[in-house]
Order: C-alpha cells, then sequence, then structure tokens
C-alpha cells in the first residue's frame, strides 16, 4: 500500500449533495501544487472525461437547437441564400395568414385538453389493480403492453380497425344496428381527430396507469387504516388521502400529456399524415411538413418556438396546481 | 373468486387492450380476401403465406440489417457514456451542481422540438444517411444517467475506497466494482435504449435518404405507402416488427418499469 492513497485527501462522495463546491478544501497545499495537488488535477481531468461525451450530445442535441430554433425563428432563411435578419414576420404570417397554423394550433390544443380523459381512466385502472385483486399483475401487463410498441406499428393497427370494410369496429357497430353503413372514421372530417386521439389513449394509457400506480403504492397504509378505525367512509378516504398524496403522480402525468403533443407525430403521420384537408393537423406535424416539405426552415422554427411556449406555460400551471414543487428532483 | 365487479371491470378492459393485436394477426394468417365481408372472426385456414411474401415484396433483411445495427450502436453507446457520466456525477468536483441543472433542464426539451436544427447540425457534421448519424442523438440518454447514477450511489463508499486503496484505476473502478453490483440499472439501460431506437421513427425518416438506409418503422411506412391496406403481407409485416419489441418488454418488463418510473419521479 503507498503512503499517497492514505493521505488521499478528501474522499469521493463525503462532500455529495449540496454545497459541495463552496466548502474549503482540506488540502493545506495551494491547488495543483505538490503531491496531492497532482493526484487532484488528475482527477478532475478524468472527471471532465467522462462527462464530457454525453454533455457534448446533450448540448448539441437539446441546447444548441433549442437557441437555434429561436434565432432562426427570426430569420429569413432559405437553402440557397445566406439567413439574414428578418425581425418577427414568420410569426406576424403566422398570425395572420396561416390558416393551417391555428387549425394545427387548435387540434394540439384538444389533444392536450384530452389527456385529462385519459389520466381519469387510468386512475381508475390503477386504483382496480392496486387492490388486493388476484392476477392484478396479469391486468396490468397487459394494460401496459401497448406503451411500449412501435407507434408506426400501431397506427396502421389501427388504420385497420377503423377500416370501411375489413375493421373489426365497423363491423361491431353494424352488426349492433347501431350504424346502417360503414363509417369512414379516418377519412371524416369530423371524426378522424377523436379516432386517432382514442388511438393515442389506448398507447399511452399504460403508462398513465403505471406512474399512477408507483404513486399509490408509496401512500403509506396507516393512513387508510386510522381513517378506516375513525369511520371515514371510502369516498372520502378517497378525496382525503388518496388524491393529496398522488399530487405529484398526477403532475407527472400531466407534463406526459403535454410531451404527448410533440410525440405523437409518429401516429398522426401514419394513421392520416394530418388528413382529410387539415382535420388531423397537429404543431408538430406541422413542423415536419413546413421544414421537410416545403424546405420554410424559417417558418418551421416560429411553430416550433410556439409549441415550446405553449408547453412551458401549461406545465409551470400545472406545476403550480400541484403544489409548486411536484417536479423537485435530488430530493 | 374476491371482488367479482372488480374481475369484470378489468376483463373487459383487458379485452379492449388486446383486440388489436388479435385483429391484426388474424389478417396476418388469413388468406382470403382481408375485405370479405362480414370479415370472419376466427381466421380461417391459418397459414404463413402473408410472412414470406415479406421477404420478398420489400427489402425487409435489409431493414433488420439496419435497424439491428443502429439499436447495437445506440445500446453500448447508452451503457458506456451513461455509466462513465454517472460515475463522474457520483464524484464531488466544481461545477457538479452546474451539471446536474443543465441535464436536469435539457430533460424538459423534447427531441421533436428540436428536428430542425438538429438535421441541420447533424448535415454540418456529415453524418445525414449514416448510421452514426441515425444513433448519435440517443447516444446518450439523462434518464439513465440518473438511473445509474442512484445504483452507484448505493454501492458502500467503503468497498470503493478499499478498490481505490488496492491501486485500481476509475476505469476498472466501474468496470469491476461498481457495474457488477449495478445489475437492475444495467437491464434498464439495455432495455430502454434498446425499444427507443428500436421504435425510433421520426428522426430516421429525416436523415436517411435512400432505403439502403432504412430502418424497420420507415420499412413500414414505404409499404403502407406503396400497398395501402390492400394485403395481408403488411400486417404480418406489423407482426413480424412487434415481435422483438414485445418479446425484450415481457422478458425484462420490472426493468422496464422501473426505469421509466425512475425516469419519471426524477422529474
Amino acid at each position: 500500500m503507498t503512503p499517497s492513497a492514505l493521505l488521499r485527501p478528501l474522499p469521493p462522495g463525503e462532500g455529495r449533495g449540496e454545497g459541495d463546491t463552496a466548502r474549503p478544501s482540506p488540502n493545506p497545499l495551494p491547488k495543483g501544487e505538490g503531491f496531492l495537488g497532482r493526484r487532484r488535477t488528475r482527477q478532475s481531468a478524468l472527471i471532465a472525461c467522462f462527462l464530457l461525451p454525453s454533455l457534448a450530445i446533450f448540448v448539441l442535441y437539446r441546447i444548441l437547437p433549442l437557441f437555434w430554433n429561436v434565432v432562426l425563428s427570426f430569420q429569413s432563411w432559405s437553402p440557397t441564400r445566406p439567413a439574414h435578419f428578418v425581425g418577427w414576420d414568420n410569426y406576424q404570417d403566422l398570425w395572420s395568414y396561416d390558416d393551417v397554423f391555428w387549425q394545427a394550433l387548435t387540434n394540439t390544443a384538444i389533444w392536450i385538453a384530452a389527456a385529462p380523459i385519459a389520466i381519469i381512466l387510468a386512475l381508475a385502472i390503477a386504483l382496480l389493480v392496486n387492490s388486493d385483486l388476484r392476477g392484478a399483475a396479469v391486468y396490468r401487463t397487459i394494460v401496459f403492453l401497448s406503451y411500449p410498441l412501435m407507434t408506426v406499428a400501431v397506427g396502421i393497427i389501427w388504420r385497420w380497425m377503423y377500416d370501411e370494410r375489413g375493421g373489426l369496429i365497423n363491423w361491431a357497430l353494424r352488426s349492433a344496428h347501431l350504424i346502417d353503413k360503414p363509417l369512414g372514421f379516418l377519412g371524416s372530417f369530423d371524426l378522424a381527430l377523436p379516432s386517432v386521439l382514442l388511438t393515442d389513449i389506448w398507447q399511452v394509457i399504460g403508462f398513465y396507469m403505471i406512474v399512477l400506480l408507483t404513486g399509490l403504492q408509496s401512500i403509506p397504509p396507516h393512513l387508510y387504516e386510522a381513517a378506516r378505525v375513525d369511520g371515514v367512509p371510502a369516498w372520502a378516504r378517497f378525496l382525503r388521502i388518496t388524491l393529496p398524496l398522488l399530487r405529484p403522480s398526477l403532475f407527472l402525468c400531466a407534463v406526459i400529456g403535454l410531451l404527448n403533443s410533440f410525440t405523437s407525430f409518429d401516429l398522426v403521420y401514419i394513421m392520416t399524415n394530418g388528413g382529410p384537408g387539415h382535420a388531423t393537423e397537429l404543431l408538430i406535424t406541422y413542423i415536419y411538413k413546413l421544414g421537410f416539405g416545403q424546405t420554410r426552415f424559417d417558418a418551421a422554427a416560429a411553430v416550433t418556438v410556439v409549441q415550446f411556449l405553449l408547453l412551458l406555460v401549461l406545465t409551470f400551471l400545472a406545476n403550480r396546481a400541484a403544489g409548486g414543487n411536484a417536479g423537485a428532483i435530488e430530493h | 373468486m374476491k371482488h367479482p365487479i372488480r374481475h369484470a371491470v378489468m376483463i373487459v378492459v383487458s379485452v379492449l387492450m388486446l383486440l388489436p393485436f388479435y385483429w391484426v394477426i388474424r389478417t396476418a394468417i388469413t388468406n382470403d380476401n382481408i375485405y370479405a365481408y362480414p370479415p370472419h372472426l376466427l381466421p380461417r385456414d391459418p397459414h404463413p403465406y402473408n410472412f414470406v411474401d415479406v421477404w420478398y415484396l420489400i427489402p425487409f433483411p435489409r431493414y433488420l440489417l439496419n435497424s439491428v445495427v443502429v439499436s447495437v450502436i445506440t445500446v453500448i453507446g447508452n451503457l458506456v457514456l451513461n455509466a462513465v457520466a454517472a460515475y463522474a456525477l457520483t464524484l464531488p468536483f466544481v461545477g457538479r451542481r452546474a451539471v446536474l441543472l443543465l441535464l436536469l433542464s435539457c430533460m424538459l426539451i423534447p427531441f421533436q422540438a428540436t428536428i430542425i436544427p438538429a438535421y441541420l447540425i447533424t448535415a454540418r457534421l456529415g453524418l445525414l444517411n449514416s448510421y452514426l448519424g441515425l444513433a448519435l442523438p440517443m447516444l446518450s440518454t439523462i434518464i439513465c444517467i440518473f438511473i445509474f447514477k442512484s445504483a452507484f450511489e448505493s454501492v458502500p463508499r467503503s468497498l470503493i475506497d478499499a478498490a481505490r486503496i488496492d491501486g485500481l484505476g476509475e476505469w476498472r473502478i466501474i468496470a469491476r466494482v461498481l457495474l457488477p453490483l449495478s445489475r437492475p440499472a444495467i437491464a434498464t439501460n439495455v432495455v430502454l435504449a434498446f425499444i427507443w431506437s428500436w421504435n425510433s421513427f421520426m428522426w430516421p425518416l429525416i436523415i436517411t435518404r435512400d432505403a439502403t438506409m432504412q430502418t424497420l418503422p420507415l420499412g413500414l411506412a414505404r409499404f403502407l405507402s406503396y400497398m395501402e391496406d390492400t394485403t395481408g403481407a403488411l400486417y404480418a409485416f406489423v407482426v413480424m416488427v412487434l415481435a422483438p419489441g414485445i418479446l425484450v418488454f415481457l422478458m425484462a418488463q420490472s426493468a422496464f418499469i422501473r426505469g421509466l418510473t425512475a425516469g419519471a419521479t426524477k422529474g
């Protein structure tokens, strides 16, 4: 054993958490001098090497694009000429002349507004599955099974479910004599958006359920026992114990629901590609069409900024509603 | 049976969740006109020809190869980069809080919100239409870094100090001490990275230019646009593409759920 190992100044991990950067060093030698300092410099270099690849990816594909989007949205951009600054022009065009933008914004708002319905359904399922039900694990797996699947495949499966002749849904409705003629769900201006939304709920409901289950299982059981001893009825136990303690999980579900308006690109692209007309156009599908269909990267960036701001504001509001620090991390 | 009503409700829910799977499998193994009305609820004389057709109608092996290559790069990248980054975050260093803050704020930026600049960046790097370009944005994942970090933090300090006194370098501490004690975190990393990369559609759609670089989801979309919904082979293709994801999920369900909820509770 070398004496240097015993003399190591600061055991890693001891100063974990807050304030470890501000803590005065127990090392009496000035930094970077002598043996101890050298070891420290070496460790710092190593830490930098360990962090750098990951940080480079996040800077390159998250931080930089965020700012580039903002810059791009104030520029006039085309693949052939150099970009130049045009102020609010892109936003003005969206606001005043772009009907598709408004349609996509409305549809995205509907998409986000449907999330609470899915979350309430998921909460009901989570409550059923959380009890001492035999086979609860099997039910849980079945409900969750659709979530990790490739969304492109899910879209194709549901196109077929909605099909006018081969589809199960039209057959079921016709057999039950609820309709006389088959309905073209995905080709109808009125039905297309709810139909795609239903598929989306089918796919993500399992994720909401899992998040809520984790929340339910972290509620200490003695709270319920105490309430039961005091004769508190079941509905009051739900309102006074379950719901308040479930707030962080509900907040997470809300955030997932908000992000879902971005991640639903795959589903909409496959099922309707925004059609008929623009009846199922979401902001994210419009961003794709503007950017890669019409090569209008500047307008696409402006739409991205609008949607990102919308998400930030709604996340902030959800956080406030959940009690302010529901998203707190690092305890 | 206790709780008959609860079971009844859950059975109805389960059937609703499973029906689409049944319907697509039924169509995939049905030989006759898939548009026959009324449709047969049970497959009549089931057969595997549609699955064989897939190999002839489209370059299925090529799509499969591309998907596997990108998934393997992504999984290895995630294991290595996330593990070393997580280890660094368990050590004290100047700027640690700033790095944590950076990671957490990055988590709030959905990848879809970055596509326009991400495309321009990848183009400047000269990585359009390449395996590395397909994998690069997913090569390290913040949720998985935090999963490794909390696994590493639960390894007793004394063990790491003992290894260091014995003269093990930092690399070996990770490889010989921390990783063998963090098997669940490794499983979670592998499963999440695989499923994300396997299912990824929008990014490959943007940066691949020709069929030789396209992955399975793009193959599916292409098949759909050529054939519309006219052939049972499309649904056979769907089943073939879904099978690996379902298998991985069923085998590693707990690792997958642990990862997702850990990521979720981390904000």
